[in-house]
């Protein structure tokens, strides 16, 4: 009997309620509320620690953002600021502080909001998320402990056998294993979610994003066990220097992975964003998570970009890599680069905002800076940062940039005016929503995207133009005073390195309104507890 | 929405527009991996990473066997070395220095060794503006034929410590 | 999420398999995107000419 219920509920397309895709009782034990804005149960233990890893990541941004000034001040030749030992120093510091803390610590934070909120869960467990944090906050000390004390100005690639301080080898360990046992968590929600059947159906599209992002961070994880555990032996004096080629090619397989960890939290971060900003909708789930699949197949074998005039390593080996992984990989992100707008102007034309080509994008809510934040880090990283990306990648063509100022002027385009905008548009969601705190001065945070996004374009591009003039990246003086051999660039590569200068400082102020605003929120900011958030 | 439980039966074929899309996306994308090889057989700009594994002691002994065998004079304490065309050249990089001065003929092809001493350099002959990694214990071998006469530095674009900015070399191409 | 009449996102996500697909024109975006393909190639060729024009080397 119930097989032939079954079978007629199929043919008239109805399922029974337990199979309806959405949520069922959830798992909370009464550690939830409600969100009075979007109505999603939030669990208490892992609002406080996507509090935690918010603010953290929010402090490691502002040290970094404090260096990138100074870097920016210095390259710019009339300028010209610190003095080349520090020059060097701030730099390692600016990398780690970046692209390390600030941008994991907030994709933690990203995936304890996507595996509990949006799968009416709760958070797996709580001693293992404060093991988690408390390991990346020793890590995030000792690694800055060491590099401000200048035991450690090795630049973020440390590549042997330039040797720092053993603190600073075993901080990167010890913020990575913290960082795999955060992941292993998010993975362990998943898993009580699915257990407790606290939704039916198949998960949202971001948690299906931000599973890629953590099946990537493991792998890249590992692949830093792999390269740190022999190098901190070797700072301890235990054993041989690891071979300097070897060295570079599993220090990239965590380096230019952790980079797609950042574009698949990012990508994840965009639709969150279309969605709570416009209300898109996906148009069409198997393209948007088959991309993402793509992007677990085939994203690893990038790290081969960074070996492309590398001695040991052939000719076959490099064209392969690059090719066949990479444009896999490339063509998830035009997919993606697609379907995010697609989806944006499908909602707005379904308001009614049908004028023309590109009504659409005008009528966009462009003064909230959840949406303009995420807008323009769709633009800056598909325009600038995968053109240029996937142009320096190709084998020989990398033979006219590596090393030069292309590469800094590429990768701030993708993980700085990609992820980095991405994240904070994201923020001016989880401090209303999750810290409950309300922004001050909103017409400022309309702002900011636009300086943050207009300063960082103008300091990429001016970047790309100097390395395309053959000037070095990580270099402090290009006039090469007291070199054996008279080098130096022409005028126009110093013009660049002004507009490096102008465009970077102008790229702080974006960030520094970011920070106070993002702080007088959170510390001194109106409660919104028990009331929708106001509109942006 | 991209937060919502997608409906069931949520696999399905894309739409126009987006097949029209991932099509043009995948024929680019065939450009792309097809002009790596094409330019592998038919260009002439390409870093086949030949490499020998070397210690730096031996490397710095072959360096010292050729600067003696094609040495034409002295700049600023450094040899400089006239090869005949053709044959293997040495380069050595160092914390912050560049050995010998090359002297080389236009349009003619030289097997350059760019071997380090010590930390990972980076060979960027300017203003060419052509960027090779130079990685202690490997003999990097580049096959260069220089096309225009002149002068030519070499900076360091990888950080080798606290005076890489100070790490320029020279080469002669003479008509 | 703008508007207080708005329907809460909870709402949306238990009712949403529910609801019509209606049209997905995206003419608009499908010209964004072929100006990100052609300004791709032109910088992407460009960079070749580019490499050409510099010393040969195996």
């Amino acid at each position: 009997m119930a097989t032939t219920a079954n079978g007629l509920a199929a043919l008239e397309g109805h399922v029974p309620d337990e199979e309806k895709p959405g949520f069922k009782t959830g798992n909370h034990a009464g550690q939830v509320r409600t969100c009075e804005t979007t109505g999603l149960p939030v669990c208490l233990t892992a609002q406080r620690f996507i509090r935690l890893n918010a603010v953290a990541a929010v402090v490691f941004l502002l040290i970094g953002g404090v260096a990138a000034l100074l870097l920016a001040l210095t390259r710019w030749p009339t300028v010209h600021l610190l003095p080349a030992d520090w020059y060097y120093r701030v730099l390692t510091a600016h990398g780690l502080n970046m692209l390390i803390l600030w941008i994991i610590f907030m994709e933690i934070a990203i995936l304890y909001f996507a595996g509990t909120t949006l799968l009416n869960t709760r958070l797996a467990s709580k001693g293992t998320a404060w093991v988690a944090f408390g390991l990346m906050v020793a890590g995030a000390l000792a690694i800055n402990g060491a590099v401000w004390s200048g035991k450690a100005d090795v630049m973020m690639t440390s590549y042997v056998p330039l040797q720092a301080h053993w603190s600073f080898y075993l901080g990167i360990i010890l913020f990575a294993v913290g960082a795999l046992i955060a992941v292993i968590n998010f993975l362990a929600t998943l898993y009580i979610a699915k257990r407790d059947k606290t939704y039916a159906g198949s998960v949202p599209l971001v948690v299906f994003g931000a599973t890629a992002a953590a099946i990537i961070a493991v792998v890249t994880l590992l692949h830093g066990a792999v390269v740190m555990i022999p190098t901190f032996l070797w700072s301890l004096g235990l054993t041989e220097a690891p071979d300097a080629a070897w060295y570079r090619l599993v220090w990239w397989g965590l380096g230019h992975q952790s980079q797609q960890v950042n574009v698949c939290a990012m990508v994840s971060v965009w639709y969150l964003l279309g969605t709570l900003t416009t209300g898109a909708k996906p148009l069409n789930q198997a393209v948007c998570r088959g991309a993402f699949v793509l992007y677990i197949l085939f994203i690893n074998l990038a790290s081969a970009h960074h070996l492309l005039v590398d001695p040991g390593v052939g000719a076959g080996w490099k064209i392969w890599n690059t090719s066949y992984a990479m444009y896999l990989a490339v063509l998830a992100s035009m997919i993606h680069g697609f379907t995010v707008p697609a989806s944006i102007e499908v909602a707005m034309r379904k308001k009614g905002h049908n004028k023309g080509l590109f009504g659409w994008l005008f009528a966009a809510p462009w003064k909230n800076p959840g949406f303009s934040a995420f807008f323009l880090s769709l633009v800056i990283f598909g325009f600038l940062g995968g053109i240029t990306g996937v142009t320096l990648g190709t084998q020989q063509i990398n033979i006219i940039a590596h090393n030069t100022l292309r590469i800094p002027g590429h990768f701030h385009t993708t993980v700085v005016g990609g992820t980095s905008l991405a994240f904070m548009g994201l923020a001016y969601y989880v401090v209303p929503l999750i810290f409950q705190k309300e922004y001050p001065a909103k017409a400022l945070a309309r702002l900011q995207p636009f300086v943050f996004a207009g300063g960082i374009t103008v300091m990429a591009i001016a970047m790309s133009f100097a390395g395309s003039y053959g000037v070095p990246r990580r270099h402090w003086d290009i006039n090469f005073t007291g070199a054996q051999f008279s080098a130096g660039f022409d005028s126009t590569a110093h013009l660049m390195m002004g507009l490096v200068g102008i465009g970077g400082t102008i790229a702080f102020v974006g960030l520094l309104i970011f920070l106070l605003l993002t702080v007088a929120a959170v510390f001194f900011g109106r409660s919104n507890a028990g009331k929708k958030m106001e509109a942006w | 929405m991209s937060i919502s439980f997608p409906e069931q039966g949520w696999f399905k074929a894309p739409s126009a527009g987006e097949r029209l899309w991932i099509g043009l996306a995948i024929a680019w994308c065939l450009v792309l991996t097809l002009a790596m090889p094409y330019w592998h057989f038919k260009g002439k700009q390409n870093s086949t990473g030949e490499a020998y594994r070397v210690t730096p002691a031996e490397f710095y002994q072959r360096a010292q066997k050729f600067i003696e065998a094609y040495k034409v004079g002295e700049d600023r304490y450094t040899a400089i070395v006239q090869p005949p065309p053709g044959t293997d050249v040495y380069l050595t990089a160092r914390m912050w220095r560049w050995d010998p001065v090359l002297k080389l003929k236009k349009d003619q092809t030289y097997r350059v060794h760019v071997g380090s001493m010590d930390l990972n350099h980076g060979f960027s002959l300017q203003p060419v503006n052509m960027n090779f990694q130079v990685v202690p214990g490997y003999d990097h071998v580049l096959t260069l034929t220089p096309t225009r006469a002149g002068e030519y530095s070499i900076v360091c674009n990888e950080f080798c410590g606290v005076g890489h900015h100070t790490m320029a070399g020279k080469i002669i191409v003479e008509e | 999420m703008t508007q207080p009449n708005e329907p809460k996102a909870a709402d949306v996500i238990q009712s949403e398999h529910e609801k019509d697909e209606g049209s997905h024109r995206t003419p608009g975006t499908l010209v964004l995107a072929l100006i990100l393909l052609l300004s791709f190639a032109v910088y992407y060729f460009a960079n070749w000419k580019a490499l050409a024009d510099t010393w040969p080397v195996r």
